[in-house]
């Protein structure tokens, strides 16, 4: 019913109205660019039989800190398409590519207290742990939970080389700790919403 | 730099230079004016200073310095530069290259200025330039991995794939063999991946699959390898493999279409059309029967059979497709199968086959010839169905019917207000459509969702301000629209911009319909940053694909959107000048004079305190500015919230020709664009340019009323004309005439035959017969009656659909409403208005426009007010406490925020 694939930059425009139709937490276009030109492999959007994009997820990779991880900035889908499991095709895919490309050792999200919904699926579905609690997260003063989910590749990898296991993240990639990120968002850390 | 001055001040002038770099600009000015004490005219420290002070937001003395600077340094490239910088820094990028290529003419291998100077050349996308600026850094500075991509990339910017290739090869070739590293791994596969992409766009398919296969190890990004191999495969035709690589890919994500499609290309069952012979589909029905059991999963395999499935085996697919979807209760299946209405025997056998289920469920509780019992949402999923089947089959009437059943069944299913709110617009009942929307929204007051679709609802019945105060409900500071402006939300501004110009209020019409085409403004300038950001990332071909579409972006609909509407509002306005908005017009002339005065003051009040609360935060801001530096968090206030100050142009069709040449540009597919560059023309007694939009018309669709009104139009007005009198005037006249001898229409006929001819030929067509009564009123003014005749005698043909509960017909509500308008306004005939307006009100029963029986400005009298009334929250939505109070649903945290700002706003209203 749905086509799941990766975004391209004709997406984009989509994508941010998708975003400002059904979440609260909005971004102008060029940090939906910011994205694309720094991890186009991280892009996924779902689009209708009709052509209409109706869900996304919006993701990147943390190049700042010393561990290869992978961030979940926003995932949408809207409420007219529930219960086909978009969100979690749609965050399979950008895991996926941030484990293959990337060799991402876990990846993260923040999801405000209050969604359930969408806590359910991070937890219940996805795999996903609460790490820690960012107090006053979101704008209008809500909390969020920072969630992680260890990426399975790794895992294994762990296995094999846990002696070095400090720098092994080096051995895959790599390209994700490089480079310097200019554009950043204007609003707040995303917001997820689930089917 | 800085070398005329003598050693001590030469070193403040590094450290201005440094101070710029690293931002630190009150230390910057000090040096500055340390050495201007002594050298009051040293053109470079004048220079520096100026560009200091440019960010601080001191722009004028920025300017003036800068210009001194370069006076009395002409010599100077560090001056020449700067000025560049200056420009640059306002977008003026025209007069910043021209500056930098003086710089460069007195120290022409500097780096900086070169580099800074191919980043405008990329974004004014002044091809032959980049290319030489890229060789020129090249040149210079071989030993940087940037230079190189940069220069091929240059090169293919400016059509030359394969020299950007022998760049590639060439910047490979510099390399070691271990290269790349641990932490250039994805960039070097990118740059490979975008080789590979070159040679495929230059047709050296070959070559690119031999260098993808043979750097297959170097190519980090498994997904995007497999996808151009496949891509190259399926080009040089190697079927076989190709089919492998798509049942592999297939493999990783059987829910991407295309995959689906290139499989079926591979396998020579593809038409883009959908057309296939018998043979054909038995083969997909095959190929799609082994999908299935190999991804069970993908709902896809299910859903592309139904595309070219006919007949029984149509009716059999599509109902085990949908029996297992209602069970689970998934909102989106009318919507998945609505492509399949555009088959009208697929709509006959839909329709049957939910009725079934219907009736099945009704009285077994079960689906049929099964002994399992549904559950009791089953039911309610299927009246949901069938309630969007029948509005979108244009019978609103069991439409409705059958929705209402639904949530009489469940009460509490948000979908179905929803989708009545929907059936109730389409039905021409906006008011009842929005106060259904707002029910909806109040049963989940966390769900933004739901919040727009009220908002978009509102605006179609013109409740703009209720809708502002609805939609800020989920902006983050609550600070009116603003936060939606500073987000791009560009569905509200145009919806809304439409509202306004409906209500005749120009100036806030176009207030929003400006703030669409800024952001596309904005979008272009995004791009600056990326030209050097994506070499460094070697993000290439994403680049490549950016640069693309930056250049069709205004071919994207809100744009056009945004550009009709204000070449509309441009229109009205030089139509009639100088008077105030319709709707205060309105709503001053219904109050008594003692009270019109009353309401004027209060304006003038309004104004005047919002003009004082602008000037005291400018100068907050520009305090603050100066005191501590950067601070950019001061919004400066909006000195024009309401758009008066855009309808004082000067020339309304000098504003409106800007919006008219994208259009003409990005969207010259649009019949809108023509019509409404003939009627700027016209008005501007532009003859060739109305003309050439008439031919456009013409290539467009030669049928279309709009054409036939422009054309007749047209060749009526320069008939009326005096005879040309000027050589330029009879050269004119000549070229009119001898296209005129090209339109087949008007051939050896008079334009009034040509009229009657065209309403021949289309006389079973409402929209035809007004535009044909139009023009002979046009031609003929003293034959409104006839024209008129002409308009009522057309008859709403019943369709002929199989199976139907009852009737649909022919005509369009807003086609009806428009012919409505014309015998209004056009034909100023109040009595045929009134004569079409009861006829249709029959046709439209829930009209609101034609106040048919059944819409909520008759039955429900609250809402037959006027609209300062009805836009007062409390009346839209009875329900609204209702539910907040009595529990029904549960309320988050978030929501409980939400419910407060309501209920704040509830009291602000």
């Amino acid at each position: 019913m749905v086509c799941i694939r990766k975004a391209t930059v004709d997406d984009l425009l989509a994508m941010q109205a998708c975003n400002l139709f059904c979440l609260p937490e909005n971004y102008q276009m060029k940090y939906y660019f910011y994205h694309i030109l720094s991890w186009p492999q991280l892009l996924y959007v779902a689009e209708d039989y009709n052509g209409k994009i109706v869900g996304y997820v919006l993701a990147k990779m943390e190049e700042e800190s010393s561990e290869c991880h992978g961030h979940i900035t926003s995932l949408a889908v809207l409420r007219t398409h529930r219960k086909l499991g978009l969100a979690t095709k749609l965050m399979t895919a950008a895991q996926n590519a941030m484990e293959q490309v990337y060799g991402a050792e876990y990846v993260s999200l923040h999801v405000r207290k209050s969604n359930r919904a969408a806590f359910n699926l991070y937890t219940e579905t996805l795999g996903y742990k609460i790490h820690d609690v960012e107090a006053k997260y979101y704008a209008d003063g809500e909390d969020a939970y920072d969630m992680r989910k260890q990426l399975k590749g790794k895992k294994h990898q762990h296995h094999h080389h846990h002696h070095h296991h400090h720098h092994h993240h080096h051995h895959h990639g790599g390209g994700c700790c490089s480079g310097e990120a200019k554009v950043e968002g204007k609003a707040g850390e995303p917001e997820a919403k689930a089917e | 730099m800085g070398t005329s001055l003598p050693s001590r001040e030469g070193n403040l002038f590094k450290l201005i230079v440094k101070s710029y770099e690293t931002k630190q600009y009150k230390k910057g000015l000090k040096a500055a004016d340390s050495i201007l004490k002594k050298f009051p005219n040293h053109g470079e420290t004048l220079s520096m200073k100026g560009l200091t002070l440019n960010c601080l937001d001191r722009k004028p003395e920025a300017y003036e310095l800068v210009r001194r600077g370069l006076k009395n340094d002409l010599k100077s490239h560090v001056c020449w530069h700067v000025y560049g910088l200056l420009y640059r820094s306002d977008r003026e990028y025209r007069e910043a290259i021209k500056c930098y290529r003086n710089a460069l003419r007195i120290d022409p291998d500097n780096i900086e200025i070169l580099r800074d100077l191919s980043l405008l050349q990329a974004q004014m996308r002044d091809l032959d330039g980049f290319v030489e600026t890229r060789q020129r850094l090249l040149t210079l500075k071989p030993n940087h991995r940037m230079n190189w991509i940069g220069f091929a990339v240059a090169h293919h910017l400016n059509s030359n794939g394969s020299k950007a290739i022998e760049i590639l090869e060439a910047y490979e070739g510099t390399l070691d063999d271990d290269h790349p590293p641990d932490n250039e791994r994805c960039e070097h596969g990118e740059m490979l991946l975008y080789k590979i992409s070159l040679l495929e766009e230059s047709g050296l398919l070959e070559r690119a699959l031999e260098e993808l296969h043979k750097k297959e190890s170097k190519i980090v990004d498994k997904l995007a390898y497999k996808e151009q191999e496949v891509s190259l495969l399926t080009k040089l035709g190697l079927l076989e493999e190709g089919e492998k690589e798509y049942r592999l890919l297939l493999s990783m994500n059987p829910d991407n279409y295309r995959y689906y499609e290139g499989l079926q290309r591979c396998l020579g069952l593809f038409s883009e059309k959908g057309h296939y012979s018998s043979d054909e589909i038995g083969q997909l029905e095959e190929l799609y029967e082994s999908l299935a059991q190999q991804y069970n999963k993908s709902s896809a395999v299910k859903r592309i059979p139904l595309d070219f499935l006919e007949g029984e085996k149509f009716q059999k697919a599509v109902e085990s497709y949908i029996r297992p979807l209602l069970t689970k209760g998934v909102p989106s299946l009318f919507s998945d199968l609505s492509p399949l209405y555009d088959h009208p025997g697929k709509a006959d056998i839909l329709e049957h086959v939910v009725l079934g289920l219907e009736l099945s469920l009704k009285t077994s509780g079960g689906y049929p010839g099964s002994l399992d019992k549904e559950p009791p949402s089953t039911l309610m999923w299927a009246l949901f169905y069938l309630a969007q089947h029948y509005d979108r089959r244009d019978q609103q009437d069991i439409a409705l019917a059958k929705i209402d059943e639904a949530i009489v069944h469940t009460p509490t299913a948000i979908d179905l207000y929803s989708v009545k709110s929907r059936i109730l617009k389409h039905a021409g009942d906006f008011l009842a459509a929005a106060a259904m929307a707002d029910e909806a929204r109040c049963m989940d007051l966390a769900d933004r969702y739901i919040n727009s679709e009220c908002v978009k609802r509102m605006l179609q019945a013109d409740q703009v301000t209720l809708a502002e105060k609805t939609a800020v409900l989920f902006t983050k500071d609550g600070e009116q629209h603003n936060n939606l402006y500073d987000m791009q939300c560009m569905w509200y501004e145009l919806a809304s911009g439409e509202s306004y110009l409906r209500q005749g209020d120009l100036g806030r019409a176009l207030k929003k319909f400006l703030a669409v085409e800024k952001h596309y403004a904005d979008i272009v300038e995004d791009q600056f940053d990326f030209h050097s950001y994506c070499l460094r990332k070697m993000t290439l071909r994403t680049y490549v694909e950016m640069l693309k579409f930056q250049d069709r972006l205004h071919s994207h609909t809100y744009f056009r959107k945004a550009a009709f509407g204000a070449v509309r509002c441009y229109i009205k306005l030089y139509d009639s000048p100088s008077k105030p908005s319709a709707e205060e017009d309105d709503e001053m002339s219904k109050l008594p004079p003692s009270q019109r005065k009353k309401l004027r003051q209060k304006q003038k009040k309004a104004e005047a305190r919002a003009k004082k609360e602008a000037e005291i935060k400018t100068e907050e801001s520009q305090a603050s500015n100066a005191s501590k530096s950067v601070k950019r968090h001061v919004k400066p206030v909006d000195p024009d919230p309401h758009g008066e100050r855009l309808l004082q142009v000067e020339d309304p069709l000098l504003e409106a020709t800007k919006y008219l040449k994208l259009l003409q540009e990005y969207s010259p597919d649009f019949l809108e664009t023509h019509v409404l560059s003939f009627e700027v023309h016209m008005r501007k007694q532009k003859r060739l340019c109305a003309l050439k939009a008439v031919r456009n018309l013409l290539r467009l669709n030669a049928d279309h009323p709009d054409t036939h009104r422009c054309l007749i139009k047209f060749f009526h007005k320069v008939g009326s004309l005096p005879a040309a009198v000027t050589t330029a005037e009879k050269i004119i006249w000549a070229a009119i005439e001898e296209e005129r001898l090209t339109y087949g229409q008007l051939r050896e006929k008079s334009l009034l035959e040509a009229n009657a001819s065209f309403f021949e030929t289309h006389k079973d067509s409402l929209m035809h017969r007004a535009a044909a009564a139009e023009m002979l009123f046009v031609l003929e003014s003293n034959k409104k009656d006839e024209a008129v005749k002409l308009i009522e005698e057309s008859i709403n043909e019943p369709l002929s659909i199989k199976g139907l509960l009852g009737p649909a017909r022919k005509w369009k509500l807003k086609d009806c409403i428009a012919v409505h308008s014309a015998l209004e306004k056009i034909f100023d005939d109040q009595d045929a208005a009134l004569r079409w307006k009861l006829r249709c009100a029959e046709y439209f029963p829930y009209s609101t426009y034609f106040g048919g029986k059944k819409c909520s400005a008759i039955t429900k009298l609250a809402h037959h007010q006027t609209e300062e009334t009805s836009e007062s929250a409390g009346t839209v939505n009875p329900h609204a406490t209702e539910f907040s109070t009595n529990g029904n649903l549960e309320k988050s945290e978030g929501s409980k925020d939400l419910a407060g700002q309501l209920h704040s706003s509830l009291v602000l209203s």
